[in-house]
């Protein structure tokens, strides 16, 4: 080692030699000292260390949404539908990171899209700031595509916008209505996380939901990580035999009811409820359903437009605050905090006083609320935030008693939109009054114990037990023959027939024809309402007079309407039902629900009967103003007066079906507390049914066979402008006429084909100049028409129909 | 330590000159299993940030042929022109780390250590070369004065406002520390003594152990420094999993999860996202996570034959100066290895040492081979004796 170098400039001496190898021997030892560490790492905590990066992984993760199914109505028109919508969503972790160099370039290209965020740009810099552990924060959402899609293209271009990171998008759907209020009552709407509420979306839930896809992570047999995606099973499609549009006729001839006497006799609505069926006699389907108030499906929770009844002590002054402050709310996009000086405004006159006297009649009436008179605004204000307990301790220490007044609002509130959302057709019981005679003359016909011959006589009162039962015309009706009594509606007569029939028979048709059990409509939340009837043990003699003109025990909707149908369509009693048919993500059908014949409640005779009797009413009788013009039709109409008696208040309803002779659709209209002075009559829902198949029945390919009078024709050139138009559409999607046949006696029988299908031809359809404006109106039918005389053509001969009226009758 | 692989060279005769084959080998390996490995351990990075899954293989293999170019011109160079650029190199030294001040430095993950000169530069890695260049030269014209302990704390002196400037300036202390510890090893071999370097290095690791012992009794917190945040997640790493500490127990479990052999290359489940940085500092752990405890053996060994290269270029270097630059080279090379290594098994505070030849970094890699090169250059004077003599 001590070898010298000769040279003239400096050597690298030996001693220089021995300390670079001293220096190598240290630069050894510490390579040595590594690897004892690498070893001993290994040795100690490999198998802990090995289970810890199994353990990290993600396995589990990522929720693929499935779509929900949509709701369609029986000509395909969609009523309900799920849109593809996403969520925003930042990692303000990454986001600082790296001395938040990415922060102001991710803001900016959040902040140039078209997307609507929660946060202002700079509440939306102060959060990741303040939250530098957050990794998961919603920023936006359900925002539609086309907002997004800049975002995701740059999101998707990472070589480009290398600068955008802790920003990414959830896919989730989003249930949209494309018509709003339109059946608000049966489909109801889906809330929280694709929970259906109400109607068909409740129902249905299950079916509609499908199953959420999934993406995860495994470890394979070589413990390589591998990652897999299940794709999300999507919600099945309902088709319903809702008809959009006769629904859509409907709901206007209801709203414009409401319309007309909104406010005529007290504040309010123009009925407490107004309540429109339409169902197809043989099948059970239910082709309309409508109630009224109604709500938009795409915004149930708005409450504009709603009473709110807090307290009747509150009375104005509450009421006021309450809905101004609700539509500010609804307006300000969850803005979380007020401005602490808003309530020392609010605050009235008398804060001392109010105070300590709400506060003694809180203590002993649980109904008052305790809020002083000063702090009602204020609490109000505060509204859903549930913070407003800052009245001093006095309002905790009233927790267990009465409410606050903001609690009893937050609580009428929501009383208020549970009976918005909920649906009278089902959901509401009441005393359906004289549309029951027909089930009672039924029973009584299907027994023997009525012949059809019997005749009455009513001297306007009748004495049952110790009770004066009086008719409805007070001063009698004198003598009445069979079909009389129901065309007079006559209360006394129908008193005798129930005495004649009893009570076991009267009790065993009153369970026949379903009454309180439920019909099992496929909706949720019909009523039950087997303690709401009466019981054969405990019957008294009262009881079976009043309730043989249905007074007395109580029903819903979808009972009457479902037990009528089975009594003008042959004794059949079809279980009543909105879907038709299921069909899968692709549109192939997976399930079709046929009509279901539940039981046979009548003979056919009898039925004929009252088909018979039913048309007896409408064209003599009591129910001749729901005739629409040029229709026969058959009905019952009802004035039920309600519980508590003698307060004038009554439930006016009819119960009719057309054409008279082959019933193809069975109509029952309901109107609870029509807003007018006296609510007594029938009128207000004769002729509300009269307006609605007015429209219905022509759409429907129903063809008039009455004449019509001069005043008819006018009402109808005038009105048909209206229903062309409106018609015009669904006519295109019901398919074209195809077939013609002279429907010259349709009178009783049944029919096995399903209403919808029979087509009418044109030549039944010639009783003169209001077919042909009809037609005219009508360019689907296809047939010519000759401008000058207005006489239809027939395509193949080229020659005018003959015009004549044909004697149907 | 006898130098069998080399024969001594013949002053009298110019037989043959000498090629160190070995080293080269041993350079051409470590810089492709580099590249594998930076592959392997960045490629799911790359996708997910630039799309490309070679986007930093791409990047650094232009540096690596970059490098090579520049390793074969200075080895052709006669070394001696270094010797009268000695002063220069230090100022260019000085100058590039001041210009990270001007608006032509750049950041990058936070840190401002970067300069935008046509190419992107590390000024650190520059300082590198700089201080090895100045340092032989310096040393070599101390003469016989570098042997009192004046001359020694002079010398050292002179390290200390480039150490310094590294460190504030680019706020680098791994380097800073590299840079001193290149300075205080290429005196020391040039010294006589023991004792004194004896003393300083332990006075260091006193003065550290204090440190140590105050961020311990909590004195000393994150929140004044976030080196003590660092120490604090040195000594219990599983209390700071998750921020300070995460990159190391990241590093740990992966270094741990590879038993001998490793689950093979490119299985690595640490670099999915999971060790930040897997290409940089800690890409020693992704590789005892593949290749297991054999692949970091070998890697090890290759580093330790390296130097071992250096020391018989050195001892046969044909004056001082050859021999005290291939030193520094060799100082650099293995204070680099050994602290990248103490860091990822968590011996030592996380600092940010990058892995010779391995690591990502285009700036690093070419003044390795740009040293290298000069190593060679030295070699290169060797002259072999006649093997008949």
């Amino acid at each position: 080692m001590g070898r010298k170098k000769r040279k003239n400039t400096q050597r690298f001496t030996g001693r220089m030699q021995k300390k670079l190898t001293v220096l190598f021997l240290l630069i050894v030892v510490a390579f040595g000292i590594l690897s004892v560490r690498l070893y001993a790492i290994n040795r100690d905590n490999g198998e802990e260390y090995k289970k810890q990066v199994l353990s990290q992984q993600e396995y589990d993760s990522k929720a693929l949404p499935a779509k929900r199914g949509e709701i369609i109505d029986c000509n395909g028109t969609k009523i309900a539908v799920s849109q593809k919508v996403y969520n925003v969503c930042i990692d303000a972790k990454t986001l600082n990171g790296k001395d938040a160099q990415f922060l102001d370039s991710t803001l900016n290209a959040l902040y140039d899209s078209a997307i609507e965020f929660v946060y202002t740009r700079e509440d939306l810099r102060r959060y990741i700031m303040s939250n530098p552990t957050s990794q998961y924060r919603v920023i936006a959402k359900k925002q539609p595509y086309d907002n997004v899609s800049e975002l995701m293209e740059k999101l998707n271009n990472k070589a480009q916008y290398p600068d955008i990171k802790g920003v990414w998008l959830e896919n989730t759907y989003q249930r949209t209505y494309p018509y709003g209020s339109l059946a608000c009552d049966v489909i109801g709407f889906v809330q929280g996380d694709n929970e259906g509420a109400y109607g068909l979306e409740e129902y249905y839930n299950s079916t509609l939901n499908g199953t959420d896809g999934r993406e995860y992570g495994y470890l394979n047999d070589d413990e390589n990580l591998e990652r897999t995606i299940k794709s999300p099973d999507n919600g099945k499609t309902l088709v319903t035999s809702l008809d959009v549009n006769i629904q859509s006729i409907v709901e206007k001839h209801i709203l414009a009811f409401n319309k007309e006497h909104e406010n005529e006799y007290r504040e309010g609505n123009g009925s407490k409820n107004t309540a429109v069926i339409i169902m197809k006699p043989d099948s059970g389907e239910i082709l309309a359903m409508a109630s009224y108030p109604v709500y938009d499906l795409n915004d149930p929770r708005n409450t504009d437009g709603l009473d709110i009844v807090v307290d009747e002590e509150y009375s104005t002054q509450g009421i006021v605050n309450i809905s101004a402050d609700d539509s500010g709310d609804s307006g300000e996009n969850g803005d979380e905090e007020k401005p602490e000086a808003e309530d020392t405004e609010s605050q009235n006159g008398d804060p001392a006083e109010g105070e300590s006297q709400t506060q003694e009649e809180g203590s002993e009436n649980n109904k008052s609320f305790t809020a002083p008179a000063g702090s009602r605004e204020k609490q109000a204000m505060d509204g859903e935030e549930g913070e407003a307990q800052d009245e001093s301790g006095e309002a905790e220490e009233k927790n267990d008693g009465p409410m606050t007044y903001e609690e009893a609002y937050e609580a009428a509130k929501m009383e208020a939109l549970n009976s918005l959302w909920k649906n009278f057709c089902i959901n509401s019981t009441y005393e359906p009054g004289s549309t029951y005679k027909p089930f009672t003359m039924a029973a009584g016909l299907e027994e023997g114990i009525l012949t059809g011959n019997e005749s009455f006589n009513c001297q306007g009162v009748k004495e049952v037990g110790d009770h004066q039962i009086h008719c409805n015309n007070r001063m009698g009706h004198g003598i009445l023959d069979f079909s009389g009594a129901l065309e007079q509606s006559c209360n006394v007569a129908f008193m005798d027939i129930g005495a004649r029939i009893g009570k076991s028979v009267f009790m065993k048709y009153n369970r026949l024809y379903n009454f309180g059990l439920k019909t099992n409509i496929d909706l949720t939340g019909e009523a039950l309402t087997n303690t709401l009837v009466f019981d054969e043990e405990t019957m008294v003699p009262t009881d079976l007079a009043i309730s043989s003109f249905g007074q007395g025990f109580n029903v819903t909707m979808i009972q009457m309407i479902t037990g009528f149908c089975s009594l003008i369509n042959g004794g059949y009693y079809y279980q009543p039902h909105i879907v038709t048919k299921i069909l899968n993500d692709d549109g192939a059908t997976i399930k079709t629900i046929e009509p279901r014949v539940l039981k046979q409640t009548v003979s056919e005779e009898t039925s004929a009967k009252i088909v018979e009797l039913c048309n007896n009413v409408v064209s003599k009788g009591t129910g001749k103003s729901a005739r629409p013009a040029g229709y026969r039709i058959g009905g019952k109409t009802g004035t039920a007066e309600k519980y508590p008696r003698k307060r004038g208040n009554y439930l006016v309803s009819f119960m009719g079906f057309a054409p008279a002779d082959d019933p193809q659709i069975v109509i029952y209209t309901v109107v609870d507390e029509p807003n007018v002075p006296t609510q007594a009559s029938a009128r207000y829902a004769t002729l509300l049914t009269r307006d609605i198949l007015t429209e219905v029945l022509p759409y429907m390919h129903v063809f008039m066979t009455e004449e019509l009078s001069e005043d008819e024709k006018a009402q109808l050139s005038e009105a048909q402008l209206t229903f062309a138009q409106s018609s015009d559409k669904s006519l295109s999607e019901n398919g074209i006429v195809s077939e013609n046949e002279v429907n010259t006696d349709a009178a009783g029988g049944e029919s096995e084909a399903p209403a919808d299908e029979q087509t009418e031809s044109v030549i039944t359809f010639e009783e003169g100049e209001e077919e042909k404006r009809e037609f005219e109106m009508d360019p689907e039918t296809g047939y010519p028409i000759d401008p000058e005389t207005g006489a239809i053509l027939d395509p193949e001969t080229g020659q005018p129909l003959d015009a004549n009226i044909s004697d149907l009758e | 330590m006898s130098n069998t692989g080399v024969r001594r060279r013949s002053k009298a005769n110019r037989d043959k000159a000498f090629f160190d084959y070995s080293m080269l080998f041993i350079v051409i390996f470590l810089v492709c299993f580099g590249l594998v490995m930076l592959y392997s351990v960045s490629s799911y990075e790359s996708v997910l940030h630039f799309g490309d899954s070679a986007y930093y293989f791409k990047k650094q293999a232009q540096s690596t042929l970059f490098g090579f170019v520049m390793m074969f011109v200075v080895m052709m160079l006669d070394y001696h022109i270094w010797q009268k650029l000695a002063i220069p190199a230090y100022v260019v030294s000085a100058v590039l780390i001041l210009l990270v001040l001007t608006p032509l430095g750049y950041e990058v993950n936070g840190a401002r250590r970067w300069l935008n000169v046509g190419i992107s530069l590390q000024p650190a890695e520059v300082a590198k070369v700089g201080m090895i260049i100045f340092f032989a030269g310096h040393v070599c014209k101390m003469g016989k004065s570098i042997q009192t302990l004046k001359g020694v704390v002079k010398t050292l002196l002179l390290g200390v406002p480039i150490s310094f400037m590294v460190l504030t300036i680019t706020d680098n202390l791994s380097t800073a520390i590299i840079i001193f510890g290149i300075i205080f090893m290429m005196v020391f071999v040039a010294t006589p003594n023991y004792k004194e370097y004896f003393i300083i290095g332990g006075g260091v690791v006193g003065i550290a152990a204090i440190f140590v012992m105050l961020v311990k009794k909590g004195v000393l917190t994150s929140e004044q420094s976030y080196r003590f945040g660092r120490i604090e997640a040195w000594l219990n790493p599983e209390a700071y999993a998750g921020t300070t500490g995460f990159q190391t127990l990241q590093a740990l479990y992966a270094l741990g999860s590879g038993e001998i052999f490793g689950k093979g290359l490119g299985q690595s489940m640490q670099k999915l996202g999971f060790v930040p940085e897997a290409q940089n500092d800690m890409v020693f752990s992704i590789i005892c996570e593949e290749l297991g405890l054999f692949g970091a053996a070998v890697v090890l060994m290759m580093f330790l034959m390296l130097i071992w290269r250096f020391l018989v270029v050195a001892n046969n270097a044909e004056d001082m100066y050859g021999a005290l630059l291939v030193v520094g080279v060799m100082a650099h090379i293995s204070l680099q290895v050994i602290l990248n290594v103490a860091v990822v098994t968590n011996l030592i505070p996380n600092t940010g040492i990058t892995l010779p030849f391995i690591s990502y970094g285009g700036s690093a890699v070419v003044f390795l081979l740009i040293e290298i090169g000069l190593v060679f250059s030295v070699a290169r004077r060797i002259r072999l004796r006649n093997s008949t003599e």
